[in-house]
């Protein structure tokens, strides 16, 4: 949508953890490369896939994805 | 799971149906040279297909790469969006043939692409219907 932005802090939080993209991606169920385009921002993950994010992470949906309104 | 017995069932068949396009090509009770090309053509993709499902029986790694490719978001959205460009650009494209056959007077070559420009579009709207009520 026009004026508004989904953020992430996978990158981050990834980092934070100590985890590879290969990694996370194989616990995902998902390619590197999907990891890398959520990390860009290029592609924004279906509700599941965000699920499957934060849970795996530990966190809440809204602590590693940001939505902003511009 | 991605190959299963159903699939290589199938791959069988391919390669049998193939093998007698072959054959009746060979000893000439097909005429037509398409009938040959046809059968090899289904004999190779058989052949492939099988050696891919029994090599994600075999190959864990494999397995797991394949799975994560079907399975992936990303590449099913990817996939999608690249039809749903592939279905744009041939209209756009059968759009400037049917015009450029017309100024050339090729009336045959701007019927086809009208008619296939109408039957894309209908399958179009048809989509729509059917997706419109399941979603």
């Amino acid at each position: 949508m026009e004026g508004e932005a989904l953020k992430n802090r996978i990158e981050e939080i990834r980092n934070e953890k100590g985890m590879l993209q290969e990694e996370l991606a194989k616990a995902l169920g998902v390619s590197r490369q999907t990891i890398s385009s959520l990390e860009n921002g290029r592609y924004n993950p279906s509700i599941g896939l965000a699920y499957k994010v934060a849970k795996l992470f530990g966190m809440a949906i809204e602590d590693v994805f940001i939505f902003e309104e511009e | 799971m991605v190959y299963n017995n159903k699939k290589l069932l199938l791959s069988v068949l391919w390669i049998l149906a193939g093998a007698a396009l072959l054959v009746l090509s060979i000893t000439e009770v097909l005429k037509e040279a398409v009938y040959a090309g046809m059968g090899g053509a289904l004999v190779a993709v058989g052949v492939l297909q099988v050696v891919r499902n029994l090599r994600y029986r075999k190959d864990e790694e494999y397995k797991e790469k394949v799975d994560t490719e079907v399975n992936d978001e990303r590449m099913s959205f990817l996939r999608m969006k690249s039809w749903s460009w592939t279905g744009y650009l041939m209209i756009l494209i059968e759009g400037i043939g049917v015009i450029v056959a017309l100024v050339l007077g090729q009336r045959t070559i701007q019927l086809v692409l009208s008619y296939s420009v109408c039957l894309i579009l209908v399958i179009y709207w048809i989509s729509y219907l059917v997706l419109s009520r399941k979603y």
